[in-house]
């Protein structure tokens, strides 16, 4: 159904331009310069070619089918040039500009209209007001930020659907930063058509998505959300993001249970009957979605933790072992023929009560050793292992045996630090290892794992 | 919380007695209890006996001195009721038997803008103003998100046991999807219900309080 969204063969930038001050200038470069390699059509009537393509005075005089239209005019022509686009069969239209019911009144009446023209049609629509959609597989890109100011994330398996366009296009200029890839971007905009939920159907058939995140500041429409979200969310999962709390909606009721069902509340107690793992910030939404695509299922709650670093594995012990937002997790405890095994590839000052610490003596072979130990181990549900290189015996290449370890047991990889651990990140995310810069940001990984593999158990039982 | 007499517009209460005898229909138990103007020559109740004013318009009872609770005999209710008689000489009276001591929970239904009727569990008696320890669905539910709403609040604790307390969690589960038939499948159209507190014992939970609001 959303093929030719996610994999269009021939697009049109309606209101593309050479002036670089024109969003429809931005729109055709990134479509350009992301490589899309259809049939791209600039639309304005005061050009002969734009970028060396051939530019026709409107979408009526393309040649052929056009799949997805980027209406990059005033919200004032949008209307008419929906028109268009209907009359001639384009079956995916996205309407960038502002001036719709986010300012309500007149605005919200015009968008009322475009509602009324798609009713009957084949066409669907994304936005109005939106920044744009981004698939890396098929090279799309209709961002109506200019390139040379942005970060745009390469191929991945997270599907990033984002209601805020200036926040969707900030989190995917910091995920560049360790090579971090999506499957697609798509900001709904005001949703006058296409919403939340066709997005996560969409996801869900869409072959390179692994992981679904959403970034929402309100739910279009409860009971749809409700029963999309359960039934998508048992196949892929999704990581959910609301903002927009509004703690004092019903703080007016008279009963008790009124007064106390903040939407803040009220969400929550909904997210986890569909067994979605909530985060509370955009950092969390995209750690979980990489944590949720890349790592194995997490199947209980016993933890071995490995590290060069003693405070490090005190400070992980004390964060996964309390419960905050998330439950607490379990430190695993070896068997006697474990710790047996473990002390042969260990040094002498090593402590290999959980967590494990090498000391900073530790080495890469040693490391090694271990953490085959700790895979073998029926004591083991899940390991975090910290890769620091900040000392001489680890080096780069203790990625390797923590990628064979993450083939065969749940791992969450921490790597702290700066000088020699950038270039790291970038490694494990090309080995698709769910690596973070920070402890606390490792332990809230490995607990969505947790939280993901008890919400659907519990959703697979009831079925 | 508003603690005054309150109308709010669109918005019809029912009294006490009239909240349980629509809980009693699905199942759900009450203490025993009758309504009188004029307090009846025999009472076939057992002490302790909870004597409370009866008036659909006194939402928080308690609140404006409507509720005496541990009424121990006779001459205890001829006092009492003569002191409420004075402070409401225009209401009726509710008389009940006291539910066992137990662990009381608070359970709740309200109409979310966004997602329509949700259930609600918490602490409940006095606590659940204090500690806010309260978990919702979406309705209808099943049993295992019953028993999801029971472990997520501080309470969840008593089911395994805690200081000398232990009580079965399935009658609070029983009564949470009571509640969840009641109201899905629009068979009951409310605004919003408070049981609190709904006490659990040996003897099975009981709605200890109610109050129904229906749309007018």
């Amino acid at each position: 159904m959303f093929n030719n969204l996610l994999s269009p063969n021939a697009v049109a930038v309606i209101g593309a331009s050479p002036d670089r001050s024109k969003i429809g200038n931005a729109v055709l470069e990134n479509l350009v310069n992301q490589g899309f390699q259809g049939k791209i059509y600039p639309i304005n009537p005061s050009y002969e070619e734009i970028f060396g393509l051939k530019c026709y005075a409107d979408i009526s005089s393309a040649p052929g089918k056009v799949d997805l239209a980027v209406i990059a005019l005033p919200a004032r022509l949008a209307l008419s040039v929906l028109q268009e686009c209907i009359q001639k069969g384009v079956e995916f239209v996205i309407v960038v500009a502002g001036g719709f019911s986010e300012l309500g009144g007149e605005g919200k009446k015009l968008e009322d209209s475009l509602k009324e023209k798609l009713k009957g049609t084949k066409t669907r629509l994304i936005g109005p007001n939106t920044v744009g959609v981004l698939f890396p597989h098929s090279k799309v890109n209709t961002a109506l930020t200019p390139g040379e100011r942005i970060w745009f994330p390469g191929e991945g398996q997270i599907g990033f659907i984002s209601q805020s366009g200036a926040l969707g296009l900030l989190v995917m200029d910091s995920l560049a930063e360790n090579g971090t890839g999506i499957s697609g971007f798509v900001n709904i905009g005001n949703r006058a058509d296409i919403d939340e939920d066709d997005l996560m159907e969409m996801f869900l058939e869409h072959d390179e998505t692994k992981s679904i995140v959403a970034y929402l500041e309100s739910i279009s429409n409860g009971e749809k959300f409700f029963r999309t979200v359960k039934h998508v969310n048992m196949k892929k999962p999704v990581t959910i993001l609301k903002t927009g709390r509004t703690p004092e909606a019903s703080a007016a009721a008279s009963f008790h249970t009124g007064a106390l069902a903040t939407d803040n509340r009220v969400l929550d107690g909904i997210l986890r009957q569909v067994g979605v793992v909530r985060a509370y910030s955009e950092v969390e939404l995209l750690d979980f979605g990489r944590a949720l695509a890349y790592a194995r299922p997490l199947r209980g709650k016993r933890i071995a933790i490995l590290t060069t670093a003693g405070g490090v594995g005190v400070l992980t012990t004390d964060l996964l072992t309390t419960e905050d937002s998330r439950p607490a997790l379990a430190m695993a405890r070896f068997s006697q023929q474990e710790i047996g095994q473990l002390k042969q590839h260990a040094l002498p000052i090593a402590s290999l009560n959980n967590p494990i610490d090498l000391t900073a003596d530790g080495s890469t072979l040693s490391y090694a050793s271990i953490l085959n130990i700790l895979v073998g181990s029926e004591n083991v549900d899940g390991i975090i292992a910290y890769a620091l290189p900040q000392t001489p015996k680890i080096d780069t290449s203790v990625i390797d045996p923590i990628a064979e370890a993450s083939r065969k047991k749940t791992v969450v990889v921490g790597v702290i630090g700066n000088r020699l651990t950038g270039n790291l990140m970038v490694e494990f995310e090309k080995a698709r290892i769910p690596a973070y810069p920070s402890v606390q940001r490792t332990v809230s990984a490995m607990k969505a794992l947790y939280l993901r593999n008890m919400y659907l158990g519990r959703l697979l039982n009831d079925h | 919380m508003t603690t005054e007499t309150e109308f709010k517009p669109g918005i019809r209460n029912i009294t006490e007695f009239e909240a349980k005898a629509i809980l009693m229909e699905y199942g759900i138990t009450a203490p025993r209890g009758i309504v009188f103007e004029t307090l009846p020559d025999k009472i076939e109740l057992r002490f302790p006996l909870v004597l409370k004013v009866s008036d659909a318009s006194i939402i928080h009872k308690s609140d404006v001195g409507g509720v005496k609770a541990g009424i121990m005999g006779i001459y205890d209710l001829l006092e009492e009721y003569g002191a409420m008689k004075k402070k409401f000489p225009n209401s009726e009276f509710l008389l009940e038997e006291m539910a066992p001591k137990g662990v009381e929970f608070i359970v709740g239904v309200t109409r979310d803008p966004v997602f329509g009727p949700v259930i609600m569990l918490g602490t409940g008696g006095i606590y659940t103003e204090l500690f806010h320890d309260v978990t919702f669905r979406r309705l209808p539910i099943g049993r295992p998100d019953a028993l999801d709403m029971i472990q997520e609040i501080r309470s969840g604790v008593f089911c395994k046991g805690f200081r000398s307390t232990k009580i079965d969690c399935e009658k609070v589960a029983d009564l949470l999807l009571k509640v969840s038939g009641m109201i899905s499948g629009g068979k009951l159209d409310i605004v919003s219900m408070d049981l609190n507190p709904v006490i659990v014992s040996a003897a099975g939970a009981v709605a200890a309080d109610a109050k129904i609001s229906f749309p007018v």
